[in-house]
């Protein structure tokens, strides 16, 4: 590996698949580094506005104490940064991040694991940039200018953090809440509605739509069909008469005996297993 | 980069590096490799799969035979498994027919050879000389000295099979073969019976014998022992040489010609040796000698084996299940360590009893082994020999002695059919109690179904380490020489031949028995085992013998309790009560107004007053045999240091749990109380270890010093400050709070979320305001500062899990999946606080429980294995050990019960059977079946690990994360190895006595490890070792006085949280291992597999470095990992070792 970099010296390291390799490490005096890969994100049909398709640079491989602000600042040497975007796996977000609104304590807390990244830069040509940067001039995360606290200093930040005061947790909550009221209220509203469209109008007609099964019929569940079989079931079951036919008592004495000697080649089974393995010495 | 050598997985490379696993199991494997071959492949892998006939098979058309075989199987014994378990055990003790042979030509050998000795001139008895120039020994100790008599070597009259081999009951391991020599009439006189000048020349033919054979090739090695420990039957041990020496071993006996010695001279009452004679001193005046019965007995035993063999082979030909019965029993009495040394319930005394059985028609001649078996235990459990002996002998001449006779002489009566001997004569009246013991104990087991009776009594061993709660060890048994002077024992002496040990135990019994009373169900000794030494070097002395083991089972109602209350001052019992205790005894008035005598020992904490025993042995012993107290060892004692919690380590933390208890309850009231909640609370429970007494260091009131810590102003709480050693860990305690439901709870969990964290803060501002708690709400929980401790209450809505499950499909239609998400909550707020409040119920049934289970975490967290076996699986595990503790008594002492956990983890096997641990016996026995019949069908989807309980009979929620297949074998070798450890030491005084051994870790096996800084562990003060200096961490452990003031720093665990960091960024790549009691080190193993190249790929890029050759392939970083490891552990971590012995960069 090592002599492979040096024929590559002071120019860009690709590798197939199109990847630029970038180096990263954590401070000037650290030996080892991280390899992050760079390349032009580019999907085919990316729905999401916020990662413009000429503009973002797609990154493997973000250490964990790598947070959105320092990647944007380790970015920035390539040109102006509008956005940084990390997440967990490459792909699109997930729908449950769309629920940003949510008060930042109510947010699941995340995985400080290695991610990926999609930097949005202003201008196109800092994707260029990106892309022909040396392997050997490293990236540097924690500076003297603007240090990375991790460790200890990091731990009681963190803990310092995490207090909340109780008012401003309970105006989330009710700001919250007031949204979760309000958008029940609507829904009740429309089904309101569609109850109201089930009804006869004057000249007794009744309008029929694809969603209205109307408001009254019970919820329509699983467990409310399975119950429905198992009734079915018994009744059918109570109508049936056993040991009624001699050819009934017949079957159920074939089935006595067949169960013994299942039960007793399962037996020799279980046997010639412990006997393998020697488990009747008793010492 | 790459592995040295060749890929190793994970499993093998474990087991490699830890070279001394247990021979067997390596055996075990072998044979079960071997075997594998010609068993059907099912068994392949170890796993019983249900089998599938075909229908035909089923269902064709039964024949006679077949018919009762299955119904016999099924009606005889409970079912067909155990018929073939009996059958299988039975091959495996039985003597091969190649072994036979062997035998039987080595007997043919040594027989020609005995008959060939040569003729020597009579000399007196006291003259060695003529055995001086082969320099072998006299099996005896003669003393006295002096002896009358003459004798000289002859060919013996007879050589005769006896014992177990010629019956066919031999059984291995131990096959010896008694071979009876009859001494020739010429050398014995008539009136030999008087003074051992009979067993003495026997003692001399043997050592003529010995000097014979030893001249011989064919004879391997020759050794002296003695019949059960009794010195006056010496025996000649020989070995075939060669090859086979291990295959058997002869024992010869030297016997009386029979009808040489009258039996009638042997009666218990008479004496047989003259007091002047023994003492050496002519006493003048005619003293009424003592009787001598043991002495007698044992002279008498030497006239009858050869009747005996008849006996017994009349019976054994009657009845074909004779001889397989014998061998079970004899099974039962080895593993209860009962069969062997002096006062044994031996192979002998089992034909015997048979033989009563079947004479007695208590069994019929048709019955099978089983039945025997069973029919044994039951005579055992309900005939006590002690009170009503039994009689072989139908009609008994008229010399004979009678029942009341034998009883006033021995303790345990069981004569034999000539009707003058007592085969029990050495055994104590403990050793029969013991034996009533187990055997009643066997029987419950055998009729309970949940319980496997045959794994359970007859496969294993309960030695007496592991069966009793406490053992104590009487070394220096020298000074019992003192003790028969003190006790005025000189006829028992005497009866007993000079062995002073077995003169003084029984005395010593009646006296422990009587001083410990109602604290013990069961007293129980060791058997002095039967000596064995070389033919050339002098019989060991009776001080020799390894230290004689007392083993108690403690009621532990009365055990632990300080007092004992005697009788009323004036009543005549006042004065024996006195004579017991001595000077312990005093006046005392007690509450009720009574005046009695009343001994009281020390003892404030619990972990003092498991001490109250040993305070009364080692005063009676004192007091009574003068045996000082260091003579006296409290095995085990020492495992209580690894869970001192308090002030100065005084106890082991049953006090400060209690504390904890009484502050939640406290608490939990005031909940109650609260007015000014939206919804009342429906229930306040514990979801924490310490609420039910199972945390290993429990937390302790701590009084905060402010100055230490920064402040946060805005919330008036404390926080650490950067340059300071890391605080003192406050443990937040859980509490489940659950809400009563209404309607207005919402349908969706984020909302129920909100709701909750409102709950926090309404609740925190109701504890202020109605008893001014300081508190800290979150969205999660509430943490609340109380009496020096900090409750974290968190509310929950029980229909939270069902709510997470609930989805709506576009059809309309209402579905439930389980998810994650749903199985976590529930965890959270139902199964553990109901594993709580069971626990805590177990608690109090077996207060044994508490103590047991934080040893065994414990252990399990020093051996960096608490990551993978949970605490609350460990706590199931431990509860069944109380729960189903067959084949013994739910454990009594942290030592014991800390034994038969790593017995548990050593040998169960969790491949085929499940663990059910019955808390509140909710399952029935039908419950039971099914859950294995349920395991059985599905095991390959089911935890390695599989705990089955009332509340959880099919997912096992506590072992679902781990451990791993490869960890669990890794976990059960390390227990088999501590195991052993801890019983070696245990039991034998004169090693090392660290038993911290067992709880510091091989750090040999692991890849890197991580060096942390004392300074920034808080939890230092808890670890195996305890380092000296003490940091300041500001907070002292004392009583706290307000409940108000600044919130201290709550769960603050640097090394928690750096390990959590390093499991989500590095958990992919590598395993992390660390001991969360003090540990100092985290050791990092890299995965198998690993380090093998993987083609380039977006989502497999984590920590890895690019290499293009060909293609782009990936490698982790390693060098940049373990330099993230320094960089995310800044401040925390001293220095990583990289142990490049296993792996290379």
């Amino acid at each position: 590996m090592a002599a492979s970099t040096k024929s590559h010296a002071s120019r860009a390291r690709v590798i197939p698949g199109g990847f630029t390799v970038l180096s990263l490490k954590f401070q000037l005096s650290s030996v080892a580094h991280h390899q992050l890969c760079v390349k032009e994100h580019r999907v085919r049909a990316e729905k999401n506005v916020h990662r413009p398709l000429d503009r973002t640079l797609f990154v493997l491989n973000i250490p964990p104490y790598c947070a959105q602000s320092t990647v944007k600042e380790l970015f920035s040497q390539f040109g102006p940064v509008e956005s940084v975007e990390l997440s967990e796996k490459p792909g699109s977000i997930n729908p449950e991040n769309a629920n940003a609104n949510l008060a930042q304590f109510f947010t699941p807390a995340e995985k400080r694991c290695f991610k990926v990244g999609y930097v949005v830069f202003k201008n196109t040509s800092s994707i260029s940039a990106a892309l022909v940067h040396p392997y050997e001039s490293h990236l540097i995360v924690s500076t003297q200018e603007r240090p990375v606290p991790t460790g200890m200093q990091k731990w009681i930040h963190d803990y310092t953090q995490s207090f909340v005061k109780p008012d401003i947790l309970q105006k989330a909550v009710d700001d919250f809440m007031n949204q979760y009221d309000k958008r029940k209220e609507e829904e009740a509203q429309r089904l309101k509605k569609e109850a109201e469209q089930q009804q006869e109008d004057e000249e007794g007609w009744i309008k029929v739509t694809k969603g209205g099964r109307g408001a009254k019929t019970c919820p329509h569940t699983e467990a409310a069909n399975e119950r429905a079989l198992q009734k079915e079931n018994k009744k059918k079951k109570r109508k049936e008469l056993l040991n009624f036919y001699s050819w009934q008592h017949r079957n159920t004495q074939r089935e006595h005996i067949a169960e013994l000697r299942k039960k007793f080649e399962d037996d020799k089974q279980r046997i010639a297993l412990l006997r393998s393995q020697r488990k009747f010495r008793p010492y | 980069m790459k592995r040295k050598g060749s890929p190793l997985t994970e499993e093998n490379r474990m087991e490699t590096s830890d070279s001394s696993r247990c021979e067997e199991q390596e055996s075990a494997e072998k044979s079960k490799r071997s075997k594998q071959k010609d068993q059907t492949p099912a068994t392949g892998d170890g796993v019983v799969r249900p089998l599938k006939l075909s229908k035909g098979e089923l269902y064709k058309a039964p024949t006679v035979e077949e018919l009762s075989q299955l119904k016999e199987a099924e009606s005889l014994f409970h079912c067909s498994l155990l018929k073939m378990q009996m059958d299988e055990l039975l091959k495996e003790v039985a003597l091969s027919e190649r072994r036979k042979k062997l035998v039987d030509s080595f007997v043919q050998k040594i027989t020609a050879l005995l008959q060939s000795v040569p003729d020597s001139p009579v000399v007196e008895l006291t003259d060695l000389s003529w055995l001086e120039h082969s320099g072998i020994a006299v099996p005896f100790i003669l003393l006295p000295e002096a002896t009358k008599g003459k004798f000289h070597m002859e060919p013996p009259v007879s050589v005769d099979l006896i014992g177990s081999y010629p019956l066919g009951t031999c059984i291995k391991p131990r096959v010896s073969v008694d071979l009876a020599v009859t001494i020739p009439p010429s050398i014995l006189h008539p009136m030999d019976g008087i003074n051992q000048r009979y067993s003495r020349k026997k003692a001399l033919y043997l050592a003529g014998l010995a000097q014979h054979l030893s001249s011989s090739s064919s004879v391997g090695t020759l050794r002296y022992s003695c019949l059960h420990g009794n010195r006056l039957h010496p025996l000649l041990i020989v070995t075939p040489s060669g090859k086979e020496s291990s295959s058997t071993t002869l024992r010869i006996h030297a016997l009386p010609p029979p009808d040489y010695l009258q039996p009638s001279r042997f009666k218990p009452q008479r004496n047989n040796v003259r007091t002047a004679w023994f003492t050496g001193q002519d006493s003048q005046q005619e003293v009424s000698e003592p009787p001598t019965p043991h002495y007698n007995s044992a002279v008498l035993a030497d006239l009858l084996p050869c009747s005996h063999l008849h006996f017994l082979s009349a019976h054994s030909v009657q009845c074909p299940a004779y001889g397989d019965a014998v061998a079970l029993l004899k099974v039962w009495l080895r593993q209860r360590e009962l069969d062997q040394g002096a006062g044994c319930f031996g192979g002998f005394l089992a034909a015997m009893l048979l033989a009563y059985l079947l004479s007695t028609h208590k069994v019929g001649k048709t019955m099978n082994a089983y039945q025997f078996l069973r029919n044994a235990l039951h005579f055992l459990a309900t005939t006590d020999l002690t009170e009503s002996g039994i009689t072989l002998a139908n009609n008994p001449d008229s010399k004979a002695p009678s029942l009341p006779e034998f009883h006033s002489a021995f303790q345990v009566v069981f004569v034999d059919p000539s009707g003058h001997l007592n085969m029990c004569a050495d055994m104590t009246a403990c050793t029969y109690k013991q034996i009533q013991y187990e055997a009643s104990l066997s029987l419950k087991f055998w009729d309970d179904p949940t319980v496997e009776g045959f794994q359970t009594l007859l496969m294993t061993p309960k030695p007496m380490i592991r069966a009793y709660d406490n053992v104590y060890q009487l070394s220096g048994l020298v000074k019992m020489q003192a003790s028969c002077k003190k006790l005025s024992l000189l006829g028992n002496l005497m009866d007993h031949s000079g062995n002073y040990v077995l003169a003084v135990l029984p005395f010593i019994l009646s006296l422990l028995q009587k001083g410990l009373g109602d604290r013990v169900h069961l007293l129980t000794h060791s058997l002095p085992p039967d000596p064995e030494w070389p033919v050339r070097s002098r019989p060991p002395k009776h001080k020799d013998q390894p230290p004689l083991a007392i083993g108690l089972l403690l009621n532990l109602e009365r055990a632990l309790s300080v007092l004992e209350r005697g009788p009323p001052a004036d009543s005549p019992e006042a004065a024996d009560f006195r004579q017991l205790w001595g000077s312990r005894s005093e006046l005392r008035r007690f509450q009720d107004g009574a005046i009695t005598e009343a001994v009281l020992w020390p003892g404030s904490s619990v972990c003092q007053r498991r001490r109250v025993p040993l305070e009364v042995i080692t005063h009676l012993l004192e007091l009574h045999a003068g045996i000082p107290k260091s003579c006296v060892r409290f095995v085990g004692e020492q495992v209580a240091d690894l869970i001192r919690v308090g002030k100065d380590a005084s106890g082991t933390g049953e006090e400060e749990s209690l504390k904890v208890v009484q502050s939640f309850d406290d608490l939990s009231r005031k909940l109650w109380q609260l007015e000014g909640l939206p919804l009342s609370i429906t229930s306040v429970q514990g979801a924490h270890p310490a609420l039910r007494y199972t945390q290993v260091f429990p937390p302790v009131p701590v009084k905060l010093i402010y100055s230490f810590f920064n402040r946060e102003k805005s919330c008036r709480a404390l926080v650490p400050k950067e340059n300071k050693p890391c605080p003192y860990y406050i443990t937040p305690i859980k509490v489940i709070c659950h809400m009563e439901g209404s309607g207005k709870w919402p349908n969706d969990s984020l909302a129920i979320r909100h709701i909750k964290a409102a709950f926090h803060v309404r609740l925190g501002e109701l504890l202020k305001a109605q008893h001014n708690y300081t508190s800290r709400p979150s969205p999660a929980h509430l943490d609340v500062w109380k009496d020096g401790l900090v409750f974290r209450i968190e509310v929950a809505y029980h229909r939270e899990p069902q709510v997470l499950r609930e989805s709506v499909t576009p059809e309309g239609m209402l579905i439930r999946r389980d998810n994650p998400e749903a199985q976590r909550v529930e965890l959270e707020t139902q199964h553990k606080p109901f594993l709580t409040s069971t626990l805590h119920g177990l608690q109090q049934q077996h207060p044994g429980f508490g103590a047991v289970c934080r040893l065994a975490k414990r252990w399990l967290a020093a051996q960096l294995f608490g990551g993978d076996v949970g605490e609350e699986a460990t706590e199931l595990l431990v509860a069944s050990l109380f729960l189903q503790p067959a084949p013994f008594s739910p454990p009594s002492s942290p030592q014991v019960g800390l034994l038969r956990f790593l017995y548990l983890l050593a040998t169960f096997d969790w491949k085929n059977s499940p663990l059910v641990v019955n808390l509140n016996s909710k399952l029935t026995a039908a419950e039971h079946t099914e859950i294995k019949n349920r395991f059985m069908s599905s095991r390959e989807s089911l935890p390695v690990m599989f705990i089955a309980t009332p509340n959880d009979e099919t997912a096992s929620v506590w072992t679902k994360e781990g451990p791993s297949v490869q960890m669990l074998q890794r976990i059960v070798t390390v227990a088999a190895k501590s195991l052993h450890v801890l019983e070696t030491q245990f039991m034998d005084p004169s090693q090392k006595q660290d038993i911290r051994v067992v709880f510091r870790p091989p750090l040999d096996i692991y890849d890197v490890l991580i060096h942390l800084r004392p300074k920034q562990v808080p939890l230092m003060g808890q670890s195996v070792d305890p380092k000296f200096t003490k940091l300041p961490r500001g907070a002292r452990e004392e009583e706290a006085v307000s409940s108000g003031g600044a919130f201290p720093v709550v769960d603050f665990d640097p090394v928690k949280l750096y390990l959590s960091e390093l499991k989500d960024a590095f958990g992919d790549v590598a395993l992390f291992f660390y001991d969360p009691h003090g540990g100092t080190v985290i050791a990092v193993l890299w995965k198998p597999k690993t380090f093998h190249p993987q083609p380039f790929k977006t989502s497999l890029m984590n920590a890895r470095q690019v290499n293009v050759t060909d293609a782009a392939t990936t490698v982790p970083n390693v060098e940049a990992i373990v330099r993230d490891f320094h960089v995310m552990g800044e401040g925390l971590v001293n220095k990583v070792e990289l142990k490049t012995e296993t792996w290379a960069v």
